[in-house]
């Protein structure tokens, strides 16, 4: 009897163990999971990212890249997976009895009397020099059946795994639909950016764009020029693709061979025909093919077969040339001496490699009427055709060019992509001129203009001021607030003198006077070209285009603009200053100083004669004296519908059309696609806004169903009429 | 301040409403080179076009820097110099939209040298800029517009004289758009034969700059 009480409770024990071990060992399992998910959530956010910025696929990107990153997250979830493991290893052990026995008698109601656990230790350790006695087993077989009874056990297993996984459990479901809904989410945007305007970056459309409209399947090959380095594309029933200018665009069908034309949309509503061939071959008994090469501008593929007809748009990408731009020398200058090195710096970015690069330098001798021209390249560079930025460095002996007194030399530096075409134009950088003096040009009295005048030494330098008012701002604190307000309204006094000579040289150079004869300020009655709005100096709206008489060439717009606004920016800082407050002081102070180099730099010296003012007398070329006659008023003409109301008529005419044909493969709503689909490439180039509004059109026209919203998003784009999104708590409103 | 106003001030003066805004000469100002060379030549034109014209015309030209969108409010632009012409960046992008709505650009060699820098940098960057330039035809309307020109361009006496490149050019080039002149090009050197004070046009016995009247007349009529 006692035997089997023993052997019965041992059962209860190791049944018990063995729940809660399972329930351990689940714990740790979900923790794993919940673990993995996070990480490939984590890493699928961080790879989403990019598509949330773009609007189009980057050219480049191709099918290989969806491998590496499977891969990467699988590596990512294995390793998440052996370190929740490693670190959870511990609760993966079954618990020992004791704790079980210990953990039972707490489940009961009651003070534990810890009779199983005292039973688990005496009959479970076999090197015990006590064994259970009878007594021990009747009370330990008792709380076993008293945690049988009524379920209490199996209750309180319940509860412990409600505990230890509801944790792991709610994360790894919420995870789960986190993660499905955004892939279904990214799924449907990159659907959207590509199901109408299909990249060159080999990616397949998910579903056809538009119905076969008559004349079967098409399925279309895009072969890239070799220099470019893309890979073929094939894409199945688009109605608009993008490709590389240059690309070979093959089309393939089924059936008899169509009558196909291509022209070339233009901005303007326009077709023109296209200059490249197209060229139609029946390739089997039951196929055609048709090959056009893209262009810079899209062109509409017209094929048509009895009733039916399809509109093909090939959006042609532009291979722009290289920008390139000379970082050293900076600026232009003249040398007393043809001696000297100079240090030459470029560099080129292009959008699908830069070839070659060099400094190409036009050196010009002579003066008058007699020049002569000679070109010369050097340090120039071959570079891999794939490097999409280049930069170069090269030397300039003047000394080698064999330079006279007047010679000039243009230098600019000269970039390359790889493009094969042996009449392809060259990106090229800003010039820089340098000049050599010449010996009797420094006497001359037609040398405009005069020497600088003579600095005003009692003036502090805006750097000079911006020092003092920064150690001023740092010292503060420990000063006192007076002597702060002192300190602050000397600074004050200081920069307001620089900005009273920076305003003389603003009026100095918008008069081309010297201001000893005629003091200029502002507000002196007459036209500077400057306003002065509340201390501050503005551009005259007179004088904003930019406008010279003849005979005045100073580049006003070069000079005065930085100037005036380093004018500004000491009036701000002064206005800081004398209230007190150098740190407010501190960030005008910098605008200032960096407006007065940029003003520097700007400055550039023509060291030529000013050419003499003729001012014609009309009366008297015309032998008329004073015109006192009043002239015809001329009648006002209609305004030439602009571009944006004609695409809008359109636009109106598609929603006629599609309102009185119902039905997605009916005439009326074929024809209504290839109208967007034209407008859509016409406004590519100048409104990309609305091109995009009419790609989603698209995409709805194709899904079928109702197109309201999307035709009434696209007149909203044109019109640039803006609606204040509605949120769940604007209470209804209109559409 | 409205697109009329704006048109008004741009030619230099406020006019009433309907009154004709007067034509302006401008004169391209760019960064490299001498494009002040031939500082006479506008006055010279401008005389001729009061002269023969009832054109309402400004006595005075203006230099606009070619980098600026002032150069759109002008129909003409006349551009010279004997050293080489290297656009900048926002010159060249300014003069694309400039020529593309509807602007005349007046490039005249002041070298009146084919192998001269002038000639090989600016047809260079007039190519980059607007496209090739081809000969046009001495019966094109330029040639009619106002006065007539039976044998194409009238000839210089730089060139009559065997100076630059020696050669008397048969005719001028151009860049077309659908039959209307974008920029026209010259090696014949009007900057020098016209760079002369207009008071002095009563010693000649022709006056040489009857063709700038054509070239006035074309750009605000073509």
């Amino acid at each position: 009897m006692t035997t089997a009480l023993a052997n019965a409770t041992r059962a209860a024990l190791r049944d018990t163990q063995r729940a809660l071990t399972q329930q351990r060992r689940g714990r740790v399992l979900l923790l794993t999971a919940a673990a993995m998910l996070g990480a490939v959530l984590l890493l699928r956010l961080l790879l989403a990212l990019p598509l949330l910025a773009r609007t189009l696929p980057r050219p480049g990107a191709g099918d290989g890249s969806s491998t590496v990153v499977m891969l990467a997250v699988a590596a990512l979830s294995v390793l998440v997976a052996v370190a929740v493991l490693r670190a959870r290893r511990a609760e993966w052990a079954e618990p020992p009895l004791s704790r079980v026995a210990l953990w039972i008698e707490e489940q009961l109601e009651g003070t534990p009397t810890h009779a199983l656990v005292t039973w688990t230790e005496l009959a479970g350790d076999a090197s015990a020099s006590l064994a259970p006695n009878d007594l021990l087993n009747q009370a330990a077989s008792g709380i076993v059946a008293r945690a049988a009874d009524a379920g209490t056990l199996p209750r309180a297993l319940s509860r412990r795994r409600w505990t230890l996984w509801r944790g792991p459990l709610l994360f790894v479901a919420g995870a789960t639909v986190v993660l499905f809904t955004g892939e279904l989410w990214l799924r449907g945007a990159g659907a959207r950016t590509i199901r109408t305007v299909t990249g060159f970056d080999g990616r397949t459309p998910p579903a056809p764009a538009s119905p076969t409209g008559g004349l079967g399947r098409l399925r279309i090959r895009v072969e890239a020029p070799r220099y470019a380095g893309i890979p073929d594309s094939v894409f199945e029933d688009v109605s608009s693709l993008r490709a590389l200018s240059g690309s070979r665009v093959v089309v393939e069908g089924e059936g008899l061979g169509p009558d196909a034309t291509l022209a070339i949309v233009g901005t303007d509503s326009t077709r023109r025909a296209a200059p490249s061939e197209l060229s139609a071959e029946p390739v089997t008994a039951d196929g055609w093919r048709l090959r056009l090469v893209a262009q810079d501008v899209p062109l509409a593929l017209t094929m048509r077969r009895g009733e039916a007809s399809r509109l093909l748009i090939v959006e042609g990408v532009r291979d722009s040339l290289p920008r390139v731009s000379l970082e050293a020398p900076a600026r232009d200058s003249v040398f007393r001496e043809p001696r000297g090195v100079l240090a030459l710096e470029a560099r080129a970015t292009d959008d699908w490699g830069v070839a070659s690069a060099s400094f190409e330098l036009v050196v010009s001798s002579g003066e008058g009427e007699r020049f002569t021209v000679r070109t010369v390249h050097i340090g120039v560079r071959q570079l891999a055709p794939t490097a999409r930025r280049a930069n170069w460095r090269g030397t300039l002996d003047l000394a080698a060019l064999g330079l006279g007194p007047g010679d000039v030399v243009h230098l600019r530096a000269v970039a390359r992509d790889a493009h094969p075409l042996a009449t392809r134009e060259y990106g090229t950088s800003e010039t820089r001129a340098f000049r050599i003096a010449r010996p009797a040009e420094y006497d001359s009295v037609a040398v405009e203009p005069a020497p600088p005048p003579a600095v005003d030494s009692s003036l502090l330098s805006q750097r000079m001021l911006l020092m003092l008012t920064e150690r001023l701002d740092a010292r503060q604190k420990r000063m006192a607030r007076a002597e702060v307000l002192r300190e602050s309204l000397r600074l004050a006094r200081d920069q307001q003198k620089l900005r009273l000579a920076v305003g003389d040289v603003v009026f100095q150079r918008l008069s081309g006077e010297s201001s000893a004869e005629h003091a200029h300020y502002a507000g002196d009655g007459h036209d500077h070209g400057v306003d002065q709005q509340g201390g501050k100096l503005a551009m005259s709206t007179n004088s904003s285009t930019g406008m010279l008489e003849e005979g005045n060439d100073s580049p006003i717009v070069a000079i005065n603009k930085p100037l005036l606004e380093a004018y500004n920016a000491m009036w701000d800082a002064g206005r800081a200053l004398e209230q007190g407050d150098p740190h407010a002081a501190i960030p005008a102070m910098r605008r200032a100083l960096e407006a007065i180099e940029r003003s520097r730099a700007a400055t550039r010296l023509y060291l030529r004669g000013r050419p003499p003012q003729v001012i014609v007398d009309l009366a008297k070329v015309r032998l008329t004296g004073k015109d006192t006659g009043q002239t015809r008023p001329r009648s006002s003409r209609l305004a030439i519908p602009t571009v944006s109301a004609q695409r809008d008529a359109r636009l109106v005419a598609v929603a006629a059309q599609l309102a009185q044909d119902t039905s997605a493969a009916g005439n009326g709503a074929r024809m209504a696609r290839d109208t967007v689909l034209l407008l859509r490439a016409e406004a590519l180039a100048d409104d990309p806004a609305f091109a995009a509004a009419l790609g989603r059109l698209l995409d709805a026209m194709g899904a079928g169903g109702d197109v309201t919203n999307a035709l009434v998003a696209a007149r909203r784009v044109l019109g640039n009429v803006r609606r204040t999104e509605l949120t769940p708590w604007s209470n209804g409103g209109p559409p | 301040m409205t697109p009329h106003d704006h048109h008004n001030v741009a030619h230099g003066g406020i006019h009433p409403p309907g009154a004709q805004a007067p034509f302006v000469f401008a004169t391209a100002q760019y960064e490299s080179g001498d494009w002040d060379s031939a500082p006479l030549v506008p006055a010279n034109v401008i005389d001729s076009v009061a002269r023969y014209t009832a054109l309402p015309v400004r006595p005075q030209g203006v230099i606009v820097p070619l980098s600026s969108t002032a150069i759109m409010q002008y129909p003409l632009l006349y551009l010279t110099g004997h050293l080489p012409v290297r656009f900048t960046e926002r010159e060249a992008e300014t003069l694309r939209r400039y020529l593309a709505r509807g602007g005349l650009l007046f490039v005249d060699d002041h070298n009146h040298d084919v192998d001269g820098a002038f000639n090989k940098t600016a047809r260079e960057e007039i190519r980059r800029v607007a496209g090739p330039l081809v000969p046009l035809p001495n019966t094109h309307e330029l040639y009619r517009c106002f006065f007539v020109f039976e044998n194409g361009p009238p000839t210089t006496s730089h060139e009559m004289n065997g100076w630059g490149d020696n050669l008397v050019h048969e005719h001028l080039d151009a860049v077309l758009h659908e039959g209307r002149i974008r920029v026209l090009f010259s090696n014949k050197d009007y900057s020098s034969e016209w760079s002369f004070h207009p008071d002095n046009k009563r010693f000649l016995s022709v006056d040489n700059t009857k063709f700038g009247v054509n070239l006035v007349v074309y750009a605000l009529t073509r």
